[in-house]
Protein backbone atom coordinates (compact mmCIF):
# COMPACT_ATOMS: atom_id res chain seq x y z
CA UNK A 1 0.00 0.00 0.00
CA UNK A 2 1.41 3.07 -0.86
CA UNK A 3 1.96 5.26 2.00
CA UNK A 4 2.94 9.24 0.97
CA UNK A 5 4.32 11.06 3.99
CA UNK A 6 2.43 14.36 4.64
CA UNK A 7 3.80 17.66 5.93
CA UNK A 8 3.00 20.41 7.61
CA UNK A 9 3.66 23.83 5.72
CA UNK A 10 3.99 27.18 6.58
CA UNK A 11 2.97 30.47 4.56
CA UNK A 12 5.43 32.44 4.40
CA UNK A 13 4.50 36.66 5.33
CA UNK A 14 7.43 37.92 4.67
CA UNK A 15 6.44 40.26 7.67
CA UNK A 16 8.10 40.54 11.07
CA UNK A 17 5.40 40.50 13.95
CA UNK A 18 6.74 43.92 14.98
CA UNK A 19 6.15 44.92 11.54
CA UNK A 20 2.84 43.90 11.49
CA UNK A 21 1.49 44.95 15.11
CA UNK A 22 2.91 49.17 13.31
CA UNK A 23 0.89 48.08 9.80
CA UNK A 24 -2.16 47.75 11.55
CA UNK A 25 -2.02 51.05 14.20
CA UNK A 26 -1.28 52.89 11.44
CA UNK A 27 -4.06 51.47 9.79
CA UNK A 28 -6.69 52.59 12.37
CA UNK A 29 -5.29 55.95 12.65
CA UNK A 30 -5.78 56.57 8.75
CA UNK A 31 -9.23 53.94 8.77
CA UNK A 32 -11.37 57.16 7.40
CA UNK A 33 -8.90 58.06 4.30
CA UNK A 34 -6.93 54.41 3.31
CA UNK A 35 -9.31 51.98 3.96
CA UNK A 36 -9.07 50.20 1.23
CA UNK A 37 -4.87 50.59 1.58
CA UNK A 38 -5.08 49.01 5.23
CA UNK A 39 -7.53 46.34 3.99
CA UNK A 40 -4.82 45.01 1.78
CA UNK A 41 -1.90 45.46 4.05
CA UNK A 42 -3.63 43.31 7.14
CA UNK A 43 -4.47 40.76 4.22
CA UNK A 44 -0.80 40.53 3.22
CA UNK A 45 0.25 40.39 7.04
CA UNK A 46 -2.29 36.90 7.43
CA UNK A 47 -0.70 33.77 8.64
CA UNK A 48 -1.75 30.25 8.45
CA UNK A 49 -1.04 26.72 8.45
CA UNK A 50 -1.57 24.15 6.05
CA UNK A 51 -1.61 20.80 7.01
CA UNK A 52 -1.19 18.30 4.37
CA UNK A 53 -3.63 14.75 5.25
CA UNK A 54 -2.42 11.54 3.66
CA UNK A 55 -4.20 8.27 4.44
CA UNK A 56 -1.75 6.65 5.70
CA UNK A 57 -3.35 2.51 5.43
CA UNK A 58 -6.27 3.06 2.86
CA UNK A 59 -6.76 0.25 1.81
CA UNK A 60 -8.43 -3.23 4.18
CA UNK A 61 -10.33 -6.23 2.18
CA UNK A 62 -11.87 -9.02 4.47
CA UNK A 63 -14.09 -11.93 3.00
CA UNK A 64 -15.91 -14.74 4.94
CA UNK A 65 -17.07 -17.96 3.53
CA UNK A 66 -17.89 -19.97 6.09
CA UNK A 67 -15.70 -19.37 9.36
CA UNK A 68 -13.39 -16.30 10.06
CA UNK A 69 -11.92 -14.59 12.24
CA UNK A 70 -12.36 -11.47 14.43
CA UNK A 71 -11.03 -10.50 17.65
CA UNK A 72 -14.25 -9.29 18.87
CA UNK A 73 -17.60 -8.07 17.41
CA UNK A 74 -16.78 -4.91 15.33
CA UNK A 75 -19.43 -3.02 17.51
CA UNK A 76 -17.45 -3.42 19.96
CA UNK A 77 -13.98 -3.15 18.98
CA UNK A 78 -13.30 -5.87 16.46
CA UNK A 79 -10.53 -6.44 14.39
CA UNK A 80 -10.63 -8.99 11.31
CA UNK A 81 -7.97 -12.07 11.40
CA UNK A 82 -7.24 -14.43 9.12
CA UNK A 83 -9.19 -18.50 9.52
CA UNK A 84 -7.73 -20.67 7.05
CA UNK A 85 -10.12 -23.25 7.83
CA UNK A 86 -12.09 -24.70 4.54
CA UNK A 87 -16.09 -25.58 5.30
CA UNK A 88 -17.94 -28.23 3.38
CA UNK A 89 -21.59 -28.44 1.81
CA UNK A 90 -22.94 -31.68 1.25
CA UNK A 91 -26.22 -33.76 0.96
CA UNK A 92 -26.11 -37.76 1.30
CA UNK A 93 -28.23 -38.98 -1.07
CA UNK A 94 -30.71 -41.93 -0.64
CA UNK A 95 -31.44 -44.46 -3.20
CA UNK A 96 -35.25 -44.36 -2.79
CA UNK A 97 -34.32 -40.88 -4.08
CA UNK A 98 -31.38 -41.05 -6.45
CA UNK A 99 -31.97 -39.08 -9.55
CA UNK A 100 -36.02 -37.81 -8.96
CA UNK A 101 -35.39 -34.97 -9.68
CA UNK A 102 -36.18 -33.28 -6.57
CA UNK A 103 -33.98 -31.17 -5.47
CA UNK A 104 -32.31 -32.02 -2.18
CA UNK A 105 -31.18 -29.45 0.21
CA UNK A 106 -27.22 -29.80 1.26
CA UNK A 107 -25.97 -28.37 4.50
CA UNK A 108 -22.62 -27.50 6.03
CA UNK A 109 -20.32 -27.93 8.72
CA UNK A 110 -19.55 -24.09 9.56
CA UNK A 111 -20.52 -22.68 12.40
CA UNK A 112 -20.80 -19.33 11.51
CA UNK A 113 -24.29 -17.71 12.45
CA UNK A 114 -23.29 -14.64 14.07
CA UNK A 115 -22.37 -12.01 12.03
CA UNK A 116 -18.86 -9.87 13.49
CA UNK A 117 -20.43 -6.64 12.28
CA UNK A 118 -22.71 -7.19 15.82
CA UNK A 119 -23.35 -10.30 16.88
CA UNK A 120 -26.08 -10.64 15.17
CA UNK A 121 -27.02 -14.26 14.69
CA UNK A 122 -27.68 -14.03 11.02
CA UNK A 123 -27.15 -17.07 9.71
CA UNK A 124 -28.96 -21.05 11.11
CA UNK A 125 -26.33 -23.79 10.59
CA UNK A 126 -26.27 -26.85 9.00
CA UNK A 127 -28.63 -25.60 6.64
CA UNK A 128 -27.16 -21.89 5.64
CA UNK A 129 -23.35 -21.13 4.51
CA UNK A 130 -22.34 -17.60 6.03
CA UNK A 131 -20.51 -15.20 3.16
CA UNK A 132 -19.87 -11.53 4.46
CA UNK A 133 -17.01 -8.87 4.34
CA UNK A 134 -15.77 -5.56 3.27
CA UNK A 135 -13.52 -3.29 1.11
CA UNK A 136 -11.63 -0.22 2.51
CA UNK A 137 -10.87 2.26 0.55
CA UNK A 138 -10.70 5.62 -0.23
CA UNK A 139 -11.46 7.94 -2.49
CA UNK A 140 -14.80 9.12 -3.97
CA UNK A 141 -16.80 6.82 -6.59
CA UNK A 142 -14.43 3.86 -6.21
CA UNK A 143 -15.87 1.00 -8.29
CA UNK A 144 -16.97 -2.11 -6.04
CA UNK A 145 -15.12 -5.12 -4.93
CA UNK A 146 -15.85 -8.30 -6.65
CA UNK A 147 -15.82 -11.91 -5.59
CA UNK A 148 -16.19 -14.65 -7.76
CA UNK A 149 -16.13 -18.67 -7.80
CA UNK A 150 -13.46 -20.51 -9.59
CA UNK A 151 -15.49 -23.95 -9.84
CA UNK A 152 -14.00 -27.20 -11.26
CA UNK A 153 -16.00 -28.90 -13.96
CA UNK A 154 -17.10 -31.58 -11.77
CA UNK A 155 -17.23 -33.35 -8.35
CA UNK A 156 -14.87 -36.48 -8.85
CA UNK A 157 -15.26 -40.10 -6.42
CA UNK A 158 -11.92 -42.44 -5.88
CA UNK A 159 -13.19 -44.38 -9.18
CA UNK A 160 -13.19 -41.24 -11.28
CA UNK A 161 -16.89 -40.94 -11.48
CA UNK A 162 -18.29 -37.23 -12.17
CA UNK A 163 -21.39 -35.07 -11.14
CA UNK A 164 -21.09 -31.84 -12.86
CA UNK A 165 -20.82 -28.97 -10.45
CA UNK A 166 -23.75 -27.11 -12.67
CA UNK A 167 -26.20 -29.27 -10.53
CA UNK A 168 -25.41 -27.14 -7.37
CA UNK A 169 -27.43 -24.83 -6.90
CA UNK A 170 -28.01 -21.97 -3.83
CA UNK A 171 -30.71 -19.43 -2.56
CA UNK A 172 -29.46 -16.32 -0.73
CA UNK A 173 -31.13 -14.62 2.18
CA UNK A 174 -30.07 -13.43 5.76
CA UNK A 175 -32.06 -13.42 9.30
CA UNK A 176 -34.18 -9.94 9.00
CA UNK A 177 -33.19 -8.89 5.87
CA UNK A 178 -35.70 -7.12 2.95
CA UNK A 179 -33.89 -6.07 -0.08
CA UNK A 180 -31.47 -7.57 -2.71
CA UNK A 181 -28.70 -9.52 -1.60
CA UNK A 182 -25.34 -8.37 -1.80
CA UNK A 183 -24.26 -12.24 -2.46
CA UNK A 184 -27.74 -13.46 -4.36
CA UNK A 185 -28.55 -16.75 -5.86
CA UNK A 186 -27.30 -18.71 -8.63
CA UNK A 187 -25.74 -21.85 -9.69
CA UNK A 188 -22.42 -23.13 -10.23
CA UNK A 189 -21.32 -23.03 -13.57
CA UNK A 190 -19.92 -26.26 -15.31
CA UNK A 191 -16.43 -25.30 -14.89
CA UNK A 192 -15.29 -21.64 -15.04
CA UNK A 193 -14.77 -18.74 -12.52
CA UNK A 194 -18.88 -16.95 -12.10
CA UNK A 195 -18.91 -13.77 -10.11
CA UNK A 196 -21.03 -14.43 -7.29
CA UNK A 197 -21.18 -10.99 -5.66
CA UNK A 198 -20.24 -7.58 -4.82
CA UNK A 199 -19.70 -5.02 -2.27
CA UNK A 200 -19.56 -1.06 -2.39
CA UNK A 201 -16.47 0.59 -0.79
CA UNK A 202 -16.68 0.82 2.82
CA UNK A 203 -19.70 -1.32 3.67
CA UNK A 204 -20.21 -4.33 5.49
CA UNK A 205 -22.63 -6.91 3.25
CA UNK A 206 -23.30 -10.49 4.26
CA UNK A 207 -25.74 -12.97 3.02
CA UNK A 208 -26.63 -16.63 4.43
CA UNK A 209 -26.43 -19.30 1.09
CA UNK A 210 -29.00 -22.78 1.20
CA UNK A 211 -26.99 -24.96 -1.51
CA UNK A 212 -28.96 -27.83 -2.76
CA UNK A 213 -28.10 -30.70 -5.42
CA UNK A 214 -30.42 -30.97 -8.30
CA UNK A 215 -30.62 -34.63 -8.33
CA UNK A 216 -32.17 -35.05 -11.80
CA UNK A 217 -29.14 -37.89 -12.97
CA UNK A 218 -27.79 -41.33 -11.18
CA UNK A 219 -24.01 -41.41 -11.06
CA UNK A 220 -22.74 -44.27 -9.41
CA UNK A 221 -22.69 -44.94 -5.79
CA UNK A 222 -19.68 -42.77 -4.17
CA UNK A 223 -18.49 -39.77 -2.68
CA UNK A 224 -18.07 -37.16 -4.79
CA UNK A 225 -15.96 -34.07 -3.61
CA UNK A 226 -15.12 -30.89 -5.34
CA UNK A 227 -13.40 -27.81 -4.16
CA UNK A 228 -14.75 -24.51 -4.98
CA UNK A 229 -12.30 -21.05 -4.34
CA UNK A 230 -13.76 -17.83 -3.48
CA UNK A 231 -11.82 -14.80 -4.61
CA UNK A 232 -12.41 -10.98 -3.39
CA UNK A 233 -10.97 -8.70 -6.30
CA UNK A 234 -10.76 -5.22 -5.66
CA UNK A 235 -10.09 -2.39 -7.59
CA UNK B 1 -42.49 53.74 -11.74
CA UNK B 2 -38.64 53.38 -12.25
CA UNK B 3 -38.03 56.92 -11.66
CA UNK B 4 -39.98 56.59 -8.51
CA UNK B 5 -38.11 53.30 -7.38
CA UNK B 6 -34.79 53.81 -7.76
CA UNK B 7 -34.25 56.35 -5.20
CA UNK B 8 -36.32 54.71 -2.57
CA UNK B 9 -34.34 51.34 -3.52
CA UNK B 10 -30.89 53.10 -2.89
CA UNK B 11 -31.56 54.85 0.08
CA UNK B 12 -32.63 51.45 1.76
CA UNK B 13 -29.19 50.10 0.38
CA UNK B 14 -27.32 52.62 1.61
CA UNK B 15 -28.79 52.64 5.12
CA UNK B 16 -27.81 48.67 6.00
CA UNK B 17 -24.41 49.53 4.70
CA UNK B 18 -24.24 51.51 7.77
CA UNK B 19 -25.94 49.82 9.82
CA UNK B 20 -23.83 46.56 9.36
CA UNK B 21 -20.34 48.46 9.44
CA UNK B 22 -21.52 49.91 12.83
CA UNK B 23 -22.13 46.22 14.77
CA UNK B 24 -19.58 44.04 13.27
CA UNK B 25 -16.22 43.41 14.61
CA UNK B 26 -13.38 43.40 12.59
CA UNK B 27 -11.28 39.95 12.17
CA UNK B 28 -7.77 40.41 12.03
CA UNK B 29 -5.69 37.79 11.02
CA UNK B 30 -3.02 37.08 14.01
CA UNK B 31 0.02 36.42 13.08
CA UNK B 32 1.65 32.75 14.41
CA UNK B 33 4.85 32.77 12.32
CA UNK B 34 6.21 31.31 15.66
CA UNK B 35 3.67 28.61 15.87
CA UNK B 36 5.85 24.84 15.52
CA UNK B 37 4.21 21.32 14.07
CA UNK B 38 5.70 18.99 16.45
CA UNK B 39 5.02 16.32 13.98
CA UNK B 40 5.72 16.78 10.34
CA UNK B 41 2.75 14.26 9.26
CA UNK B 42 -0.79 13.68 9.35
CA UNK B 43 -1.40 10.41 8.80
CA UNK B 44 -4.93 9.64 8.06
CA UNK B 45 -6.38 5.97 9.45
CA UNK B 46 -10.13 4.79 9.60
CA UNK B 47 -11.89 5.86 12.20
CA UNK B 48 -13.08 2.05 12.75
CA UNK B 49 -11.04 -1.03 11.30
CA UNK B 50 -14.39 -2.24 9.77
CA UNK B 51 -17.18 -0.15 7.79
CA UNK B 52 -20.44 0.00 9.51
CA UNK B 53 -23.25 -1.24 7.42
CA UNK B 54 -23.84 2.06 5.71
CA UNK B 55 -21.29 4.34 3.96
CA UNK B 56 -21.58 6.49 7.25
CA UNK B 57 -19.05 4.02 8.81
CA UNK B 58 -15.76 5.81 6.03
CA UNK B 59 -14.85 8.48 8.35
CA UNK B 60 -10.73 8.87 8.68
CA UNK B 61 -8.85 10.21 11.61
CA UNK B 62 -5.53 11.59 12.09
CA UNK B 63 -4.30 13.55 14.93
CA UNK B 64 -0.81 16.18 15.18
CA UNK B 65 0.26 18.10 17.62
CA UNK B 66 1.10 22.35 17.34
CA UNK B 67 3.01 24.62 19.77
CA UNK B 68 1.08 27.70 19.13
CA UNK B 69 3.01 30.87 19.54
CA UNK B 70 0.53 33.64 18.58
CA UNK B 71 1.70 37.78 18.25
CA UNK B 72 -0.87 39.85 19.76
CA UNK B 73 1.26 42.85 20.62
CA UNK B 74 -0.84 44.89 18.05
CA UNK B 75 -3.38 44.26 21.16
CA UNK B 76 -1.16 44.73 24.23
CA UNK B 77 -2.81 45.83 27.12
CA UNK B 78 -6.25 45.95 25.99
CA UNK B 79 -8.88 42.85 25.77
CA UNK B 80 -9.52 40.69 22.96
CA UNK B 81 -11.15 37.38 21.69
CA UNK B 82 -9.14 34.77 19.75
CA UNK B 83 -10.92 32.63 17.16
CA UNK B 84 -9.13 29.41 15.65
CA UNK B 85 -10.67 29.59 12.30
CA UNK B 86 -11.18 26.48 9.13
CA UNK B 87 -12.08 28.33 6.24
CA UNK B 88 -14.26 26.25 3.90
CA UNK B 89 -12.25 24.50 1.17
CA UNK B 90 -11.41 21.81 -0.59
CA UNK B 91 -12.21 18.82 -1.11
CA UNK B 92 -14.95 19.00 1.15
CA UNK B 93 -16.01 19.03 5.13
CA UNK B 94 -13.64 19.09 7.38
CA UNK B 95 -13.56 18.13 10.89
CA UNK B 96 -11.50 19.72 13.94
CA UNK B 97 -11.23 18.90 17.54
CA UNK B 98 -8.44 19.70 19.53
CA UNK B 99 -7.21 20.05 23.62
CA UNK B 100 -4.96 22.70 24.95
CA UNK B 101 -2.97 22.37 27.63
CA UNK B 102 -5.29 25.68 28.98
CA UNK B 103 -4.19 28.91 27.78
CA UNK B 104 -6.79 28.17 25.30
CA UNK B 105 -9.99 26.46 25.24
CA UNK B 106 -10.50 23.20 23.78
CA UNK B 107 -13.23 22.67 20.94
CA UNK B 108 -14.26 21.59 17.69
CA UNK B 109 -15.87 22.88 14.75
CA UNK B 110 -16.28 22.24 10.70
CA UNK B 111 -14.47 23.73 8.07
CA UNK B 112 -16.60 27.21 7.19
CA UNK B 113 -16.66 28.16 10.73
CA UNK B 114 -14.59 29.49 13.63
CA UNK B 115 -14.56 28.59 17.50
CA UNK B 116 -13.60 31.09 20.15
CA UNK B 117 -10.50 29.86 22.24
CA UNK B 118 -9.98 32.83 24.11
CA UNK B 119 -11.19 35.74 25.57
CA UNK B 120 -9.96 38.66 28.19
CA UNK B 121 -7.33 41.21 28.40
CA UNK B 122 -3.85 40.25 26.35
CA UNK B 123 -1.28 41.00 28.97
CA UNK B 124 1.47 40.11 26.86
CA UNK B 125 2.52 40.55 23.44
CA UNK B 126 2.65 36.35 22.50
CA UNK B 127 0.59 33.54 23.64
CA UNK B 128 1.43 30.35 23.89
CA UNK B 129 0.05 26.99 24.28
CA UNK B 130 0.34 23.39 23.01
CA UNK B 131 -2.62 22.06 20.83
CA UNK B 132 -3.45 18.40 19.86
CA UNK B 133 -5.03 18.77 16.47
CA UNK B 134 -7.89 15.83 15.53
CA UNK B 135 -8.85 15.78 11.76
CA UNK B 136 -11.43 14.35 10.12
CA UNK B 137 -12.65 13.74 6.91
CA UNK B 138 -14.93 11.39 5.28
CA UNK B 139 -12.65 8.75 2.92
CA UNK B 140 -14.36 9.57 0.10
CA UNK B 141 -12.88 12.83 -0.45
CA UNK B 142 -9.12 11.05 0.77
CA UNK B 143 -8.42 10.07 -2.65
CA UNK B 144 -5.33 12.04 -2.61
CA UNK B 145 -3.50 13.47 -0.20
CA UNK B 146 -5.62 16.75 1.36
CA UNK B 147 -4.07 20.50 2.25
CA UNK B 148 -6.12 21.86 4.79
CA UNK B 149 -5.48 25.35 6.22
CA UNK B 150 -6.16 26.83 9.38
CA UNK B 151 -5.14 30.19 10.94
CA UNK B 152 -6.13 32.23 14.35
CA UNK B 153 -7.99 35.26 14.10
CA UNK B 154 -8.59 38.77 16.53
CA UNK B 155 -12.11 39.55 16.90
CA UNK B 156 -11.45 43.57 17.43
CA UNK B 157 -14.44 46.14 18.81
Amino acid sequence: MPITPPSLQREQTGLTPVCRGVQHRQGRLHRAIAGAVLLSAVSSAASAYTATLTAASPKTIYLQVGVGSFTADYIDGGQPGKNTTVNTVSATIAANVLGSGTAQAMTTNSTATQSYWDGYTYCTVPAQLYIGGFYRTTGAATAAASVTATVPTSLTDATGDSIPFSQIQWTSSGNGDTGAEPFPAGTFVHGGVQNVGSMASNTWNESCWNFSYSNNTVPPAGTYTGVVLYTMSSP
Amino acid sequence: MNSVGRPAFFLAWALSIIWTQAVQAKSVTIDDSGTQALEPAVAMHWKTAVPTRSQAGALMIGTTTIRVRINVLPWLHHSGRIYLALPAQQPGSIGLSWTTQGRFLPGQLQSGNRVLVYSGPIAAPFMEDTLTFQFSVNGALMGRTVPVTYHFEMDED
